[in-house]
């Protein structure tokens, strides 16, 4: 009863930030567009709806390319989940996301492998890098005390410069005009998973396994229960007798593994050639993911539909009217912001919980009465 | 009563407190019916054990809490006292326990804080360092004005605070047990300087539970027990042994049948511990005791003897400075938590919410948190769910944790059910040693029962128990032998509690009578 | 070889540090005031990219540069307001609320520019030279040979950044303002118990982080690039966080921080043109040199602090 009751509320709160999110998005339509009406209309139904003349119909293929752009997204999203959970501010998954897409993109390039061995090494090497690279803030908050919100934000920088330097220095392809790898080989390459133009490769169905993985992970084995109980209370999990230490570093380096899978799958799956010229966003979206999702995995797939509809929506509304596509960075934030606020509604969930007390007690009497008897 | 009411017109009250009751939003009654006044220029003392309601009453008077019944009178006049700052404009002072100093200020800049003298835009600084030193001078307060708070001794902080409170006009001044955190030759300075505060016409309030220090400092006394007023004294009028009578008081016997002890094997051996904190203060002073197998030895003491450095120490929080620390034969010093609950070491800690449990995590989480590795829970790599549930559901039962069910967050509990929580853990994973540090400190009648029944289960079916309580009734009832603390020492020493009184035992807890070295070796050692 | 150091190093050189490391400075004095008063503020990087395209406009509107800065200042100040009703009155994280910050650095200000302007990704199309901070040539120093080409000649507001170092000191450090923010980010409890209103100090310390985010974001848009465009910032509301942090949350010590960082870019731009040196790998440098700084500061501060307590220990005892 109680239970249920509190999951209903925090439903309905998350709903009310979403909504809220998106009134701001359309005050701000209102005053940018000339058709602000076409703008909404492309924004909120479009990705999922065509429109010919008077005739709506179901757009399967927009939602194929909304299942392909929660690809890195579920990964990331994912990462952020674990790296979160232990209660460490580690930024670095989108520096993950890079080095995890662009070490694969080498071993795609450079080391030819049979056909179905060949994804999956480039795959897991890219994840590894990615662990790496979140793996360094972590030490160095755990050994020195530097603070992994800063080196974390730096060392993404430091990586983007030096792939950028091998890109540019070492493999680029100078054929072509604009700064690019050599084409992959074709067996590296992630199939697609439907026809179409949409990008939807099997990447999306690795990308749920791990959603049932990581889940898995975190709520059902020991590394994850002490990843959670850390992430709670690390006074508590040291008293226990857990080693709060490595496993802050562990989670660490689960994240940066999961967001450069993402990274690797993403640039695999989605392109020919490696052509990322700056970091690719994908983990500041994973961080928005993870607020959504309350740091459950279970949670992350209807995160990353969300704001990948929304994405396809803005996208939309970009083609279709006046209105650019970067609104997507407006609701994303109004909608973390209303989201993550312990103080939004809480005159309503203080009344909830006054009422639950009230009801708990009766419950108690009653029970107590019972037993007396 | 004629004669009382004489007086009381013919001596000005600073403070009249009438009839106070204090009912906190948890329900927990901290104040009730408590009338406490003091005389202008005396130095009062408030006297009563941890948890008499001192604390409640002096935030009331200091505008930090409201009083749910009853009025407050400073210099005769009716106040209400809602926030610090009007207790500051009635011209109430008060140094709190916990420093209230910003470390990278100047002495003179904390001072000044939130009043500070300007020129122009800027603070006058040499302004703030000339008031700071007139004022220090004055009442021969020896300080530095310019040093950052960060860079001086604790001591010199007090003297800070107490400064703070006279250059913002206090004429009553609260201390809220400044010695607690002192030496014993800043103890004497701080007793100089109050004493000259007094004969300067200041009134000075002085919260303490150590006898001698109030013997020494102060004019009258109004003793608290069990939130209750105990009566007024004059401190010259009364003696050590009627003040820790009324002090030191069982207010409830529970009933608890207990068979005799039968001591086996020897399981802790604690070995000339001795341990200086932080400031250089020393709270152990070479210590020694054992525990054995099936049996229960309790600690008894008032708060801040060592107990809690002590506890510290059996379980790896703090490093002894010397000594020898045995669990088993084995030494446990310098070892990690984990390999100490390896030995078979429990322990339910004193602050729960800190140490005790995770707050936002289930009953199971919780319960999982010292056995997430054991065998019998994974496979493989998994947890084995149906088996943690089940035995959760068991723990669940045999321990009446009132719940939902076992995925219900730990917050959302009573302070009771949590309390059992953190109990069915640490009593079920069949340990040889269990240190119950304050085990049913703030928690209802039926749990406090519960644990202390299940407690002694334990020791009879031959766990070694060490049970360190601030609850006297707890320490006596419960224990086969009993030590007790004071001043980081053990000072007494029994194998029979049944023989024992509440006075008697008042008075080695407070310091007033001590067993010499033939009779605390005859006891300490079975 | 002697080509190369006359090429790199020259008074051009030790101008271009001062005029890129000016806008990391203001924002570091933002990352200073927030952190002291317990409000750290990782939003800089997006209050920055903002004001930085208000700045522009504004100037534009107006045809004034002075209107332009003072506008983008305000929209600094505003950001900070938006930041303190989220973290204070909604108790969002106020890491999570930076986070979001950035978020509209990033896409909501290309969003921005085309409702106000219809404009896609930049402003060069409204940049002329008159609505541009105005340099400075300073009489006499002007004159003088080497000094003068490196001191003389800055933008109005290079100057005011190295001036503001002082001035944040100084409110910090002797007005009654720094203190309740040093006292509520130290203690607050301590500030609470003599009366100071907490949120009220940390309202007005996120408020002042904007303004001198306004600073940096104007001098970016309005001097340095001389037109907005996305992705202008580059992460120095980051860079200013680290200088923040290297400095131990000094002015002073910031400004030092800032400069390595600056010298570190210039290097950047003089070496990248030169043969057989990798513009990127210079290009990380920077970023390397703040994680480095970082680690040994914080470590050498561990340090020092268990000293002092030591030290003060053993007085004790005397």
């Amino acid at each position: 009863m109680y239970k249920r009751r509190m999951v209903a509320f925090n439903i309905l709160r998350g709903l009310a930030a979403i909504i809220l999110a998106l009134a701001v998005a359309a005050i701000f339509i209102f005053l940018a567009s000339d058709e602000p009406f076409e703008a909404l209309k492309q924004l909120l139904i479009a990705p999922l709806v065509s429109f010919r003349g008077e005739t709506a119909a179901f757009n399967v293929q927009s939602l194929y390319q909304i299942l392909a752009l929660m690809i890195p997204t579920m990964f990331t999203g994912l990462g952020v989940c674990v790296m979160f959970s232990a209660d460490m501010f580690n930024l670095g998954g989108e520096g993950a996301v890079m080095a995890g897409g662009f070490v694969a993109a080498l071993i795609g390039i450079y080391l030819p492998m049979p056909a179905g061995v060949h994804p999956v090494v480039a795959v897991l090497v890219g994840a590894l890098v990615g662990g790496l690279v979140t793996l360094i803030p972590a030490l160095l908050r755990v050994k020195v005390g530097a603070s992994e919100m800063v080196s974390s934000l730096m060392f993404n920088y430091v990586v983007m410069y030096i792939i950028m330097h091998y890109l540019n220095n070492v493999f680029a392809d100078r054929s072509k005009g604009s700064t690019q790898s050599f084409p992959f080989i074709e067996t590296v390459k992630i199939p697609q998973l439907v026809t179409g133009g949409s990008r939807l490769t099997y990447g999306f169905l690795i990308a749920l396994v791990f959603v049932v993985i990581t889940a898995i992970f975190m709520y059902r084995t020991r590394w994850g229960y002490q990843i959670r109980m850390i992430g709670i209370n690390s006074n508590f999990a040291k008293y226990s007798g857990m080693s709060v230490a490595s496993t802050l570093i562990l989670a660490q380096f689960i994240g940066g593994l999961l967001s450069g899978m993402g990274g690797a799958i993403e640039v695999l799956g989605r392109y020919n050639t490696f052509l990322w010229k700056e970091l690719p966003g994908y983990g500041w979206t994973g961080i928005t993911i993870a607020i959504l999702a309350r740091n459950n995995p279970a949670f992350v797939p209807f995160a990353a539909f969300f704001l990948a509809y929304l994405d396809r929506g803005c996208q939309l509304m970009s083609t279709h009217s006046d209105v650019p596509s970067e609104m997507i960075a407006i609701i994303q934030a109004s909608i973390f912001l209303f989201f993550a606020a312990e103080q939004f509604l809480s005159g309503a969930r203080q009344k909830l919980v006054v009422k639950n007390a009230k009801d708990e007690l009766a419950a108690m009497e009653a029970e107590t009465a019972q037993e007396g008897k | 009563m004629g004669a009382a009411n004489e007086t009381a017109q013919n001596i000005e009250l600073a403070v009249d407190m009438r009839n106070i009751s204090k009912v906190y939003p948890n329900g927990i009654a901290a104040n009730q019916n408590v009338n406490f006044s003091v005389r202008k220029g005396e130095i009062h003392a408030l006297i009563g054990e941890n948890g008499a309601g001192k604390s409640t009453l002096v935030k009331m008077l200091f505008g930090m809490e409201q009083a749910t019944e009853g009025e407050i009178f400073i210099n005769g006049k009716e106040v209400q006292l809602t926030s610090p700052a009007q207790a500051i404009e009635h011209g109430i002072g008060m140094v709190h326990q916990h420093l209230m100093l910003v470390p990278s200020l100047t002495v003179a800049e904390n001072m000044v804080l939130g009043m500070p003298p300007k020129k122009g835009i800027a603070i006058d600084y040499q302004a703030a360092v000339r008031m700071t030193t007139e004022i220090a001078e004055r009442y021969h307060f020896n300080i530095d004005a310019e040093k950052r708070v960060m860079d001086i001794p604790v001591g010199m902080k007090q003297k800070i605070e107490i400064l703070k409170a006279l250059l913002r006009g206090a004429e009553i001044l609260i201390l809220d047990e400044p010695t607690a955190v002192l030496t014993s030759n800043e103890t004497v300075e701080l007793f100089q300087q109050l004493r000259h505060l007094r004969d300067n016409g200041f009134t000075i309030i002085f919260i303490s539970h150590r006898l001698n220090e109030i013997k020494e400092l102060t004019d009258r006394m109004t003793i608290m027990r069990g939130g209750r007023f105990m009566g007024v004294h004059d401190t010259a009028g009364i003696s050590e042994q009627e003040i820790s009578r009324l002090m030191v008081g069982r207010d409830v016997l529970l009933e608890l049948e207990k068979d005799q002890a039968n001591p086996q094997e020897l399981v802790l051996s604690v070995e000339n511990v001795s341990y200086t904190n932080e400031w250089n203060k020393l709270m152990l002073d070479n210590v020694s005791f054992d525990v054995r197998a099936g049996e229960i030895v309790g600690i008894a003491g008032v708060e801040g003897n060592g107990q809690k450095e002590l506890v510290d120490i059996l379980f790896g929080l703090r490093n002894a400075h010397t000594g020898e620390v045995k669990v088993n034969n084995e030494s446990i010093l310098g070892k990690s938590q984990r390999v100490i609950r390896e030995m078979g070491v429990s322990l339910i800690p004193e602050d729960r919410m800190l140490y005790g449990i995770a707050a936002t995590g289930s009953i199971t989480d919780n319960i999982l948190a010292d056995r997430y590795g054991n065998k019998e829970y994974n496979a493989g790599p998994f947890f084995k769910t149906k088996k943690i549930q089940k035995d959760t559901e068991q723990l669940i039962k045999e321990y009446r944790i009132v719940a939902r069910n076992q995925s219900q967050q730990v917050d959302m509990l009573s302070g009771g059910n949590i309390q059992k929580v953190v109990v069915a853990r640490e009593f079920s994973s069949c340990p040889n040693l269990i240190i119950a540090d304050q085990p049913t400190r703030g928690i209802d009648v039926g749990a406090t029962e519960f644990i202390r029944k299940r407690l002694l289960d334990l020791s009879r079916e031959g766990a070694a128990v060490l049970l360190v309580s601030a609850d006297l009734s707890e320490v006596m009832e419960m224990s086969d032998r009993l030590l007790i603390f004071y001043g980081g020492e053990i000072v007494a020493s029994f194998d029979q509690t049944s023989t024992l009184t509440d006075e008697v035992m008042g008075e080695y807890m407070l310091g007033l009578r001590r067993q010499d070295k033939k009779e605390l070796e005859e006891d300490a050692y079975v | 070889m002697s080509g190369f150091w006359s090429t790199v190093f020259n008074a051009d050189f030790v101008f271009a540090i001062f005029r890129i490391t000016a806008p990391i400075l203001f924002a570091a004095l933002g990352a200073i005031i927030a952190e002291k008063a317990g409000v750290t503020n990782i939003g800089l990087d997006g209050m920055m990219s903002i004001s930085a395209l208000f700045g522009t406009l504004i100037s534009y509107w107006t045809q004034s540069w002075l209107v332009g800065v003072l506008g983008a200042v305000l929209v600094g100040m505003i950001l900070g307001l938006m930041m303190g009703f989220f973290a204070l009155r909604l108790r969002t994280d106020i890491i999570l609320t930076g986070i979001a910050m950035n978020m509209l650095g990033g896409g909501g200000t290309i969003f921005l520019l085309y409702m106000f302007t219809g404009l896609r990704g930049n402003t060069s199309s409204l940049s002329s030279p008159n609505i541009l901070i105005p340099t400075l040539n300073i009489p006499v120093l002007k004159d003088i040979p080497v000094l003068g080409s490196i001191f003389s000649g800055h933008s109005v507001l290079t100057y005011l950044a190295f001036i503001l170092v002082f001035v944040v000191r100084f409110m910090l450090n002797r007005t009654s303002t720094g203190l309740n923010i040093r006292a509520v980010g130290e203690n607050s409890d301590a500030a609470r118990s003599v009366g100071i209103s907490v949120k009220r100090v940390q309202y007005i310390a996120l408020i002042m982080s904007g303004a001198l985010a306004g600073f940096g974001g104007a001098f970016m848009s309005m001097y340095y690039s001389q037109s907005w465009n996305v992705g202008m910032i580059a992460g120095r509301g980051f860079i200013a966080l680290a200088a923040e942090a290297m400095g131990r949350s000094q002015p002073v010590g910031a400004m030092f921080s800032s400069l390595i960082f600056g010298f570190a870019q210039a290097l950047e731009t003089r070496v990248s043109g030169i043969q057989g040196v990798s513009s990127f790998l210079v290009a990380a440098i920077p970023y390397l040199v703040t994680i480095i700084g970082l680690v040994v500061f914080v470590w050498s501060s561990r340090r020092k602090a268990d000293k002092r307590r030591r030290q003060i220990s053993t007085s004790d005892w005397e």
